[in-house]
């Protein structure tokens, strides 16, 4: 490393922006010049360049693809924007036009509570009763409408609903909004959390894996170093014990002729 | 077709969730290499990458086009590698799972490079790793989005919130405590003097 004993302005700046091509023509073409008799400017910028050099061998471990927050089920089920409210509002809406439907009758009187349905049965005669209050005022009641009152309720309720479900399905942001509730936040985070659990768990069995293959072939190859290496010895030892035979033999014969 | 990031954000907002989607595909890895870069652990990385781009989902009606949308994506990326430097939370340790078995998996991922290639490439990426994790957050932060993401000195300076000169500086301190470090590593020492 050398020190730096270079007074050129702006040096330390003038460097980096010079490395990264950031630097205007003008002072470019000065601080080129510069190098050309500055040893201790030259070799810093060398040895920069040598750092980014090995900078470009960092890599980070490979990425299999995110879940992304806009999951296919968000896609397909367009219900699951609709507010919660409107969601059980329109579910008793549904319940209350089925009762309707299946001419459901509910009283309670005194002889207890009576549940009737069907239209077979005989419905009550559709008479307009006059009645007169102390005022003297008449009141014309619609028996039907006495007998169900929820029936106006709902049909306020319904055209209601069906004006709000217009005005979200005509502006994508209140749906957006909507959608953004906490609960469904919660949930989404929740799975999230729950595949990147998963994830990281399948990562850490294949890194596991990784190593127990790893110490697999440095076995095998351990294994096949000692094996030859024995090989080797016998031979060397075969070797051995054949020339003692020979100088045996050399020397009974010897023995022999004598 | 390719659309732009800007003509994808404003399909986004209109509703279309494919647009939203072909921005995560494009930005994902981008975005998981900063934050690997910033915080130097994977699985945090990962964390900070999703979370990334469902707080931009859910921010993104709010988003004007002040700034180009891979700005304002790092932007969110790199506060949520701050507050994980801030916090320091220490990830625990993770038991592989029953139905995973690692005969299979190990023989599923046979490699493509000899032993010693991949073992002398990791350990230089190591040494750099390691040389990194010495730098103080914000030269590391412009170290990381000058090098390895391409951004200008003026795009740092605006993501960052620190004056042009400043990005300079601390460029070029974290570089030369880098030159001084990697001089250490026989691996290294060769070209850096």
């Amino acid at each position: 490393m050398t020190d730096m004993l270079c007074g050129y302005a702006n040096r330390d700046e003038t460097i980096v922006a010079f490395l990264y091509d950031e630097l205007e023509p003008e002072p470019r073409r000065d601080f080129n010049a510069h190098l050309l008799t500055c040893t201790v400017c030259r070799d810093e910028v060398v040895g920069l360049r040598a750092v980014r050099t090995s900078l470009a061998r960092w890599e980070p471990p490979a990425l299999t693809s995110l879940q992304s927050p806009v999951s296919e089920t968000n896609r397909s089920a367009w219900w699951h924007a609709v507010p919660a409210w409107a969601q059980v509002a329109a579910a008793l809406l549904f319940l209350g036009v089925s009762a309707g439907i299946a001419n459901l009758d509910v009283r309670y009187d005194q002889n207890g509570l009576n549940i009737r349905t069907g239209w077979m049965k005989p419905a009550a005669p559709k008479l307009a009763t006059a009645q007169t209050n102390e005022g003297g005022t008449k009141l014309v009641t619609d028996q039907s409408t006495a007998g169900a009152p929820w029936r106006a309720d709902l049909a306020v309720l319904e055209g209601q609903l069906r004006a709000e479900l217009r005005a979200s399905q005509a502006s994508p942001q209140t749906v957006r909004a909507a959608s953004s509730s906490d609960a469904e936040t919660l949930r989404r985070v929740r799975v999230l959390l729950d595949e990147s659990e998963k994830r990281q768990q399948r990562e850490l069995a294949l890194r596991i894996a990784e190593v127990v293959r790893d110490v697999d072939t440095q076995r095998r190859a351990d294994l096949r170093n000692i094996d030859h290496t024995l090989g080797l010895v016998r031979n060397d030892l075969g070797v051995e014990v054949m020339k003692q035979r020979q100088s045996l033999n050399l020397l009974y014969r010897a023995s022999q002729r004598q | 077709m390719t659309w732009t990031d800007e003509e994808l954000v404003a399909k986004s907002i209109r509703g279309d969730a494919d647009s939203f989607n072909e921005l995560v595909l494009r930005w994902e890895r981008p975005i998981y290499a900063l934050a690997y870069r910033t915080i130097g652990r994977e699985e945090d990385a990962r964390d900070v990458c999703q979370e990334t781009f469902l707080r931009a989902f859910r921010a993104l009606p709010g988003f004007r086009g002040q700034a180009k949308f891979s700005s304002w994506l790092y932007r969110i990326a790199l506060n949520l590698c701050r507050d994980w430097i801030r916090r320091e939370r220490r990830t625990p340790v993770v038991q592989p799972p029953e139905d995973v078995d690692l005969l299979e998996l190990a023989a599923a991922s046979e490699p493509t490079e000899t032993i010693e290639d991949l073992v002398a490439r990791q350990d230089l990426s190591r040494v750099v790793e390691r040389a990194m994790a010495l730098l103080p957050e914000e030269q590391r932060t412009a170290i990381v989005l000058k090098e390895y993401h391409g951004l200008t000195f003026q795009e740092i300076a605006d993501l960052v919130g620190c004056p042009l000169s400043t990005v300079k500086t601390r460029l070029y301190q974290g570089l030369t405590v880098l030159r001084r470090e990697l001089a250490k590593n026989p691996r290294t020492k060769g070209p850096i003097l």
